[in-house]
């Protein structure tokens, strides 16, 4: 898998991981999410980008993600779900990241439960698909195991970016 | 939010991710992600535009043959397909509810 994951993100990767953090901020941060159900923890996560954004309606948004889940589940990494999806309720690519010690049913393909959420939004066109660029660049640096555990452990947003910067 | 507007929204937003499996979906493909559920999305989508009012359906399907988007955003009064003023009153409480479109361009507007 990693080998596989490797040779396709040279060509698919061309966006630094700081430049990635840039799209997210400390209000689009749940450093535990309460639900442990798939449909729970979507709502729980388009909650936290209304909090955390000027963005106001939910339903929209909850709607893509949902729809983007049906097509295929986006836990695609160990443990890690990257939910994702374009909408005009956005100006700009925004991430939203989400944590859950429990673990979430999130339909992963190796039925493990989902640990980590990056959930990217973005407006229907975004210059040189930074949301594709930067999709490429958070799934290769989850690969890391030990990157992995250090970033479930960070007890705050900033221990969570330079965990993700140092890696 | 208008339920019309509302579903117009939902149709661009799967419209969307249909023409992205089309155009992107072999690279995202190769970031692990799966689009089985493409013939599924396609029959929700069909089944949701069976729910919107046949005159906003048109119109939506005018405004796309001509623009990549027919329901386009509102920002600081500016109808973002054409940049066009926005009249005050569009955001009245009066017309709120309503469907409404850009003077300019024609686009269907939604306020996000």
């Amino acid at each position: 898998m990693l080998t596989h994951f490797s040779c396709i993100l040279k060509v698919v990767r061309q966006m630094d991981i700081a430049e990635v953090l840039k799209h997210t901020s400390p209000a689009l941060f749940l450093p535990e999410l309460k639900a442990t159900d798939k449909e729970g923890a979507m709502a729980e996560m388009v909650e936290g980008l209304i909090a955390g954004t000027d963005i106001q309606n939910s339903e929209t948004i909850l709607q893509m993600l949902q729809n983007r889940e049906e097509l295929g589940s986006t836990a695609v990494g160990p443990g890690v779900a990257f939910p994702h999806g374009r909408t005009l309720s956005v100006m700009r690519l925004t991430i939203l990241i989400a944590k859950s010690a429990a673990g979430v049913d999130f339909d992963s393909e190796d039925g493990k439960p989902t640990h980590l959420f990056f959930v990217l939004i973005a407006p229907p066109h975004d210059s040189g698909h930074q949301y594709i660029k930067s999709l490429a660049a958070l799934i290769d640096k989850v690969q890391d195991e030990g990157l992995r555990e250090q970033l479930m452990a960070a007890e705050d947003y900033d221990a969570f970016c330079e965990a993700m910067k140092e890696a | 939010m208008n339920p019309q507007l509302q579903m117009l929204v939902i149709l661009q937003n799967m419209d969307e991710m249909i023409r992205e499996v089309e155009t992107h979906g072999e690279e995202l493909q190769s970031l692990g992600f799966k689009h089985e559920g493409i013939d599924k999305l396609r029959a929700d989508r069909e089944e949701l535009q069976d729910k919107i009012d046949p005159r906003f359906l048109s119109l939506y399907n005018r405004l796309k043959t001509k623009h990549d988007q027919a329901v386009v955003p509102v920002r600081k009064n500016l109808c973002t397909g054409c940049f066009a003023n926005i009249p005050s009153i569009f955001v009245s409480k009066v017309n709120a509810n309503r469907v409404q479109k850009c003077e300019s361009c024609g686009r269907i507007l939604y306020w996000p």
